[in-house]
């Protein structure tokens, strides 16, 4: 899996880094905010295996919490089986959402 | 200025074939007759699912219609499943501003009527559309708050089975409740088939139809309000550092506290809002009443049962009461109450207690309610 950098947001008023928003800085309210390119390989916080996926889903829909350098959370759609909390995915970002593939151990 | 409760109406909660206006009726009807039909002068109202072919947009017109309340002024209020704590609090604030002698206070739901994926998409009307447009649901996201508490405290999903039966035991004895007299054993939860991993259907909240009420008036009793308290937490999940805990309690409970000059040692009994089985820890822990993380193991002592240190959802809570979801915030105030004026029955606690907590919670934790009642005016 190649490793092609995501874009996230940091706010110059706090310094935070976070997903990007539609708002101002979650933490701080500033609207100084500004675009960086990121490693996407993050790591596994927790995964689930949802049997009743919302309308327009196949069943069974895996989402993780992932987590990029900096402390970025995301949430993603698992490709392939649920990974456990630990393992190291890579995520792209494709249309509105995030995907995540857990990556091969070395 | 001093508010208490005067008389509270518990509709029965489960699948219920009249519709939402009907089953607010029936609760305001209750608690209307448990003041002696004296006049009341505001109505706060509360429906989240509120665009269905039964036309329950028009609900403050609708009861005062049905309750003979055309003179009264009214609001309504909307805060997903917190809508009930949020339409207690906004009584309150109006009696205390001395505009208002008495209130009525209506939350209602018809779920059962409708199919689960409609519920499942309306639900997640209060997540974050982000996380929405990636496929997740309320379970969904409970799942994944779950796991980070499994983790973070080295703990086994049984204590989500414990904590299951805990509300099922408390729900046995409450008539109004959807789970009455149908308890359900460790095994049995562990059999019920995954949700969203590591939740199972037994670890879930119900669907159910059902309405509360209660009337709040001038003056104090046995379940005088003694303290509010209100908190915000990111309504994208991502955006919140820790998810064993939920801010907006914190804060709620914080300002509560303050609020009323009292501590979590004070409560006597508390009422949370257990959506998920592993709330009853996060909230209970969030309140104050057990260390971070002590949840489970209060729990295995017995601490939170009828006869414990403190008696924790003795009406069963949203898992064992059922969750008609704007009425659930209004419930758990409406069960202290009846705790503490002694009119509880057979789920009354070992102890007569004089101080206990009601919480509420607005979709994931977002804006969550905090209501302290108690024998003494403040």
């Amino acid at each position: 899996m190649s490793d092609v950098p995501i874009e996230l947001s940091r706010c110059e008023g706090c310094r935070t880094r976070f997903l990007p928003t539609d708002g101002p800085c979650p933490r701080c309210g500033s609207s100084d905010v500004r675009s960086y390119p990121s490693p996407s390989l993050g790591t596994v916080l927790a995964s689930t295996e949802m049997t009743n996926p919302p309308a327009g889903w196949a069943a069974p829909h895996r989402l993780a919490l992932v987590e990029l350098p900096e402390s970025v959370r995301l949430i993603a759609i698992v490709e392939g089986p649920l990974p456990a909390p630990g393992t190291v995915v890579a995520v792209r970002l494709d249309g509105p959402v995030y995907r995540a593939v857990s990556e091969p151990v070395a | 200025m001093s508010v208490h409760v005067a008389a509270v109406g518990m509709g029965r909660f489960g699948k219920r074939t009249e519709n939402q206006i009907d089953l607010a009726a029936e609760a305001a009807g209750i608690a209307l007759e448990g003041i002696g039909r004296k006049p009341v002068d505001l109505l706060v109202a509360g429906s989240m699912m509120s665009h269905g072919p039964q036309g329950p947009e028009a609900l403050l017109p609708r009861l005062t219609g049905r309750l003979g309340l055309e003179s009264a002024s009214g609001f309504r209020v909307d805060s997903a499943s917190g809508t009930g704590g949020m339409a207690f609090h906004a009584a309150v604030l109006a009696l205390e501003s001395g505009r208002f002698e008495r209130a009525l206070v209506v939350a209602t739901e018809k779920m059962t009527d409708r199919t689960t994926a409609a519920n499942t998409r309306d639900l997640a009307a209060s997540l974050h559309p982000s996380e929405v447009a990636a496929g997740a649901t309320m379970p969904g996201l409970a799942a994944l708050a779950t796991q980070r508490y499994l983790e973070r405290y080295g703990r086994d999903p049984a204590i989500l089975d414990a904590a299951t039966v805990h509300a099922r035991s408390m729900a046995v004895r409450n008539p109004a409740a959807q789970f009455y007299r149908k308890p359900v054993t460790l095994p049995e939860v562990q059999a019920s088939r995954l949700v969203a991993s590591p939740l199972r259907l037994l670890h879930c909240s119900a669907i159910s139809d059902g309405a509360t009420a209660v009337v709040l008036e001038r003056g104090t009793g046995p379940a005088t309000v003694r303290a509010l308290g209100q908190g915000f937490d990111a309504l994208r999940l991502i955006d919140r550092d820790d998810l064993t805990t939920f801010d907006a309690t914190r804060t709620a409970a914080q300002r509560a506290f303050e609020n009323g000059h009292l501590s979590p040692k004070e409560v006597e009994v508390a009422e949370v809002h257990d959506a998920f089985s592993p709330f009853l820890f996060t909230h209970a822990e969030d309140l104050g009443f057990c260390p971070a993380g002590g949840g489970p193991t209060a729990l295995e002592r017995g601490e939170f049962a009828l006869d414990g240190r403190l008696p924790l959802n003795p009406s069963g809570g949203v898992i064992g009461r059922g969750h008609p979801v704007a009425a659930s915030g209004l419930a758990e105030v409406a069960e202290v109450a009846l705790q503490l004026r002694g009119e509880a029955g057979p789920h009354a606690i070992a102890r007569p207690p004089r101080v206990g907590l009601a919480h509420a919670m607005s979709g994931i934790g977002t804006h969550n309610f905090v209501t302290i009642l108690g024998a003494e005016a403040p």
